[in-house]
Order: structure tokens, then sequence, then C-alpha cells
């Protein structure tokens, strides 16, 4: 693990980053206003997101989405789980959230290639 | 002064092996009080992270699946544990980005490569600058207000 541990950082920066400035704006439109009724339906309907998500700068966004913010959520989790007293767990919570990580990303590169 | 070694080291291990140290323990009034409620409130949020990031990926599958799954998955998104869910998550995570990128230029070095580093300001108003402007794009978008 701890030879991996630059490239966990890497990937846990860059997800603090990408997921900050991407995932608020999803989260607000799709998760809240759609559903609510506050957000034009024609604006979510399928062949306008679909249209979205397929343009090359849409698909970029979808994969920085998954595939960066999930790393920085385990990274983070992990050191919660040590600060409250996890420590002599960590061989076990560290690998299986970063193997989530790793799980989402790979699903979500998958995903976007194919969509 | 004597040179003669002492005959007991006191610091010795009573037997061969590692040193033992002693449990790490959380400092006090962890983590209700002072910084720690902050910190681990912030790290906490990791958790949206990892869901959110989780819940794009279902998204993108649906777009994949077609029109029937996408509304399905936008019907599901009207329940409201999913909604109540979204508004702790979108609060969450921008109380964690604004406090992120407060939390940033304590973390950059006096160079940053050859360029000596800029003044806190130039990172206060980069990162929330970006951070403003690109939510209210993404948005905006996703709204139909552009494009």
């Amino acid at each position: 693990m701890l030879k991996l541990e630059p490239i966990i950082w890497l990937l846990f920066g860059a997800g603090m980053m990408v997921g900050g400035l991407l995932l608020p704006a999803i989260v607000l439109v799709l998760g809240i206003a759609g559903p609510l009724g506050f957000a034009p339906a024609e604006a979510l309907s399928y062949e306008r997101i679909h249209g979205l998500a397929t343009n090359p700068i849409g698909r970029l966004v979808c994969l920085g989405a998954i595939a960066l913010p999930v790393w920085g959520g385990a990274h983070h989790l992990r050191h919660v789980w040590i600060d409250f007293g996890g420590l002599k767990t960590d061989g076990l919570v560290g690998p299986v959230l970063y193997a989530v990580a790793l799980v989402t990303s790979v699903a979500g590169a998958v995903a976007v290639f194919q969509l | 002064m004597s040179n003669a070694r002492p005959r007991l080291d006191a610091m010795r291990p009573s037997q061969p092996g590692p040193t033992r140290t002693a449990d790490p323990r959380p400092p006090d009034k962890f983590p209700g009080r002072g910084n720690y409620l902050g910190y681990v409130l912030f790290g906490s949020c990791g958790v949206f992270l990892l869901l959110s990031s989780i819940l794009v990926l279902r998204i993108v599958w649906a777009l994949a699946a077609g029109e029937a799954a996408w509304n399905d998955l936008m019907a599901q998104f009207q329940n409201p544990i999913y909604v109540a869910y979204h508004v702790l998550a979108f609060v969450g995570l921008v109380w964690f980005t604004l406090r992120f990128f407060s939390l940033f230029p304590k973390t950059q070095p006096a160079k940053i490569g050859p360029a000596p580093r800029p003044p806190d300001a130039f990172f206060a108003v980069a990162l929330n600058g970006a951070f403003a402007v690109v939510t209210a794009a993404l948005a905006a978008i996703l709204w139909g207000a552009v494009l």
C-alpha cells in the first residue's frame, strides 16, 4: 500500500478539485431542481442530456465526475475511519475503499466509452 | 566522573524485538470541540464525493441504456429520500469545496517550480472564482439556459 501512496495522493488531490468543481452543479440540477420541478422538463429530456453527455467535452466531464472524486472520497473516508480508532482495521478498510474507487473508475471509463 | 558502564540499562527492553509503543489515542475534546469538528466534518464529506460519483455513474448507465431507463431514473430521483440526500450532498459539497479552497494556500510551498509562490489573495480569487464560474456554467448548461 505504501508504494501506491503517491498515486493515491495524486488521485485524492485531483478528486477533491474536480469533484468540488463538477459535482455541486450536477447534484443541484439533476438531483434537486429536476425532481422538484424547478428545472424545465425539456431541458432534462433524454435526447438533450444524451446529446450533452455524448459530446467529447461532455464525455470528459462525465468521466472526470466519476473517476476522480471517488478516489478523494475513498481516501477521506479511510482517514476518518483511522481518526475514529480504526487503525487496527485499516489493513482491511483501506483496500476495500480503494477497491470501490478502482471498480467505480473502471466502470465509469467503460460506461463513458460505450455511451 | 567514572567511565564505568552502568550495570543496568533502564531503557533496555526486557525482551529482544520491536519496541512497544502506546496505542494512538485521540486528542482531548476530539471530535466535538474546537477545530476538530470542522476537521471531522470535512473528512466526512468524503462520503458525498464517493456517493455522488457513483450517482453520476448511474446517470451515465441510464443514458446508455436508453430513454426508458433515463425516465425511470428521473422518476426514482423524485423519491423524497433521494431529494433529501441530494440537498444534503449539495450543501456538503459546496461547504467542502469552499473549505478545501480556503485551506489550499496553506499547503503550497514558498516556491512553485521556478516561480515564487503567489500571494494568498491570488489563490482565494482564482479558486473561488473557478468554483463560481464552473458551477454556474455547468448548472446553466444542464438547466437549458445555455446550449
